[in-house]
């Protein structure tokens, strides 16, 4: 018979049970690694004009600037020579990390200094001895697409000019996206360049949401006789049954362009749901977006995603890249309180009516300056003699008073008493004679 | 002792506890009032670094060889693609997705006389375990040549992110079921791997397959020659005929099509997610098939235009896929990946065409 005390059993157990636990542990870990990073990596750092990028790296998360994520910084540029050191100030003031921050520039059909402008102001920004403020990669294309429309406010936003010039920025963002994104990019920022207020963290406020494709809301200030405020971008809508409707009735190259009445589609509008003081944080589904500022998946635009050139779906370039990104199963999201702020440029109309006020404003002064005139003139011109008269016409009046004069009586008998005239004859007058 | 005058002081010395309710009261209005106005201030954000973890392996994102101001410039307007490519000194970026690496691909690829030093070549491997045996045997291939003087001008090599289906057996393959998911997949490779290589140098983009195992030499001279916008040689397969007894070829890529009045009738009746696709019969489309085409008297240079393209051998001008041209993973009027890329070639304004005499030979399983 055998008696075990408790403590001696263990004692003989220790040994192999903690050489069993370490092996398991060991090919734990071993099978973790094999799924978590795990398939094999080759080296190629011997290697000239080799590389090698798992995508998995790259997929974006939600906290991006603390994981090293790098960001593509998309610009299109056209005669924008005016807008670039605006532009370049909010750059500055980016809160991601700069050198995570790669920057890809199209310059297309300028008439003005555009690349000259750019390159003085990268190159200000790059050789600032604040090295904390320099870029990473920044690459600047060069690609005229030839333009039939005119860049005027209303040339650009005309009705009639939407289909064709719609594809043609299609085109142009498609030939900025596919010859910079790089398989190190987590991320890509769409932004015009014509945004006057926008937050600094505008990459994080947008990026930690963690969706596939984000936009803000973009509205733009104007004058005060025009209300202040109002709506920018309409292109940011959910689609609707009034939409799909009328979709149905175009033929195969239409477009339909929003915030035009010959397109009455009836979709909610990202723009119009805005709350000025609602939680900048709510979200909402959206299938076309504007293109005014995007931050979307690197993996979106890997995946094939793009600014259709052509009708798709009855839309083209940003709309249409919303409703193919939502086809592809990403999701898209517009934050209706989350604002920022377009340029007022003035339309024609806008011109005319503040044409209009300039000139009234002219005349306004002129006729305030006439009336002072006028007044001086009338004044030392046409004394006022009414006080006068009221004192002399009294005088006068007392000179007139016979109430206390003695009568005169005159005797007139007589007076009327002529001599006797010989008959038919008349004194002195002979018509005949 | 200091009198208190006022009757409420007074009654706070007294019962202190009944401020309690008032103070209350007053915090929670001052919190309200500045949570209502607060929610318009900037969010912060802590920028504390959280990468490369234990398990997680480290990964080298930064930009190498950037110029000193790290601006670059590049005239796109200067590039072209032209017939006289080779003269011209222009870019061919030749892209094959991998999931099986064969020694006689890549020996075909040695063998192309097109200046190895204006070749670019990109690949993508899948995520999976025979991506892994792929990619052991691409990186020996690889490392191989590009010691040499004559090596090629830069060679990227991809692992897909997303996962890919386990098995590509020649059976499954096949399968009409899986046909969608699988050529969906394998749409999103070419885009992965095309929109990561297509650079601002690039004037020609070759698709060849990876299990195209023959060509030409001349391959991408004769289809540059052509100066199409998109042009697809005729992809046929060696085989041992045991009738006949003796090596004979057949056709094999049977994607490269012209559109048929019956194909566009089938197209009608479908679901928006539904797609048509060759070489089943439960799909009758009587579609004009190039690889029907093929005449070994004809003129290897004779041209035919074409709706739908197969992806085993094809010329594409970059500016087509700069465009938007890409393979559709979903389905895009009723067709996906590369048939689907041919309709979209069209609806940007392309021509697309085929080499029926022009044969490329693949690997027989």
């Amino acid at each position: 018979m055998t008696n075990f005390s408790p403590k001696s059993r263990s004692n003989l157990w220790r040994g192999p049970v903690y050489l069993s636990l370490l092996s398991l542990g060991a090919l734990l870990f071993f099978i973790y690694q094999k799924l978590a990073s795990g398939r094999y990596t080759p080296n190629f750092a011997a290697h000239e004009g080799v590389e090698f990028y798992d995508l998995l790296d790259s997929v974006g998360s939600d906290d991006g600037w603390q994981r090293e994520e790098r960001v593509l910084f998309c610009v299109p540029l056209r005669d924008a020579e005016a807008h670039l050191s605006m532009f370049f100030g909010h750059m500055r003031n980016l809160t991601y990390p700069h050198h995570l921050i790669d920057l890809a520039f199209l310059v297309s059909d300028s008439s003005d200094d555009t690349m000259g402008a750019l390159k003085r102001n990268l190159q200000a920004v790059q050789t600032d001895k604040d090295s904390r403020l320099h870029f990473g990669e920044i690459e600047i294309f060069e690609k005229d697409f030839g333009q039939s429309i005119g860049q005027g406010f209303s040339d650009r936003h005309g009705f009639a000019a939407q289909g064709p010039r719609r594809k043609l920025m299609a085109r142009a963002r498609n030939w900025l996206w596919s010859v910079s994104v790089k398989p190190q990019h987590s991320w890509v920022y769409w932004r015009d360049i014509d945004v006057e207020t926008v937050p600094p963290t505008v990459l994080e406020d947008l990026m930690h949401h963690g969706k596939d494709v984000i936009v803000p809301n973009v509205w733009r200030p104007l004058p005060d006789w025009l209300g202040n405020q109002q709506p920018y971008d309409l292109n940011s809508w959910q689609e609707s049954d009034g939409g799909l409707a009328l979709a149905n009735t175009l033929d195969e190259d239409a477009v339909i362009v929003e915030g035009y009445v010959e397109y009455a589609t009836w979709r909610p509008h990202l723009a119009y749901l805005r709350d000025p003081y609602g939680d900048p944080e709510v979200e909402m589904e959206l299938d076309g977006i504007g293109g005014v500022s995007i931050l979307a998946r690197a993996a979106v635009f890997r995946s094939g995603s793009h600014f259709p050139a052509f009708s798709f779906e009855k839309h083209a370039e940003t709309e249409a890249f919303g409703k193919m990104c939502k086809r592809m199963g990403f999701s898209v999201i517009g934050l209706p309180h989350y604002v920022i702020w377009h340029i007022y440029e003035p339309s024609s109309d806008d011109l005319k009516h503040m044409e209009w006020m300039a000139q009234e404003e002219v005349r306004q002064e002129e006729e305030k300056k006439s009336k002072e005139l006028y007044a001086k003139v009338w004044g030392s011109g046409f004394e006022d003699a009414k006080d006068e008269w009221e004192k002399e016409k009294n005088k006068i009046l007392r000179n007139a008073d016979f109430a206390d004069r003695k009568k005169i009586v005159v005797d007139w008998s007589g007076a009327d008493d002529f001599p006797e005239q010989p008959p038919g004859k008349l004194a002195g007058f002979d018509p005949k004679a | 002792m200091v009198q208190l005058k006022s009757p409420l002081l007074r009654q706070i010395r007294r019962k202190p506890l009944t401020a309690i309710a008032p103070i209350t009261l007053l915090v929670v209005l001052v919190f309200l009032f500045f949570r209502s106005s607060g929610s318009q201030k900037l969010r912060t954000y802590s920028y504390k670094s959280k990468k490369s973890g234990f398990f997680n392996h480290h990964r080298d994102v930064i930009p190498r060889n950037l110029p000193g101001d790290h601006i670059s410039h590049y005239d796109l307007n200067k590039l072209a693609s032209t017939p006289m490519a080779a003269y011209n000194k222009e870019r061919v970026l030749i892209l094959s997705p991998m999931s099986k690496f064969y020694n006689e691909y890549w020996q075909n690829i040695l063998t192309l006389t097109y200046p190895r030093e204006l070749i670019e070549l990109g690949f993508i491997v899948p995520r999976t375990a025979e991506g892994d045996v792929a990619l052991k045997k691409l990186e020996k291939a690889v490392k191989q040549v590009q010691t040499k003087d004559a090596r090629f001008a830069k060679v990227t090599i991809l692992r897909q992110d997303s996962e890919s289906l386990a098995s590509q057996k020649e059976k499954d393959r096949h399968a009409l079921k899986v046909q969608k998911e699988r050529r969906a997949n394998m749409a999103l490779a070419r885009n992965s791997l095309l929109f990561t290589t297509l650079g601002p140098f690039t004037s020609w983009v070759l698709w060849l397959d990876s299990d195209i195992i023959e060509t030409p030499h001349s391959l991408i001279e004769d289809l540059v020659s052509h100066d199409k916008p998109v042009i697809s040689a005729n992809c046929y397969q060696r085989y041992y005929d045991d009738e006949k007894k003796a090596l004979s070829i057949r056709p094999y890529d049977f994607n490269n099509w012209v559109e048929s009045d019956e194909g566009l009738k089938i197209a009608a009746g479908l679901e928006d997610d539904e797609i048509i696709v060759e070489g089943y019969a439960e799909l009758a489309t009587y579609r004009p098939l190039m690889a029907h085409f093929y005449d070994a008297k004809g003129d290897i240079n004779t041209e035919m235009a074409l709706d739908g393209v197969g992806g085993a051998a094809v010329l594409v001008k970059a500016d087509v896929h700069r465009d938007g041209a890409m393979f559709p993973s979903f389905p895009f009027y009723h067709l996906i990946e590369t048939e689907g890329f041919a309709k979209m070639v069209k609806r940007l304004g392309y021509e697309v065409f085929g080499l029926p005499n022009y044969l490329v030979f693949h690997f027989n399983e």
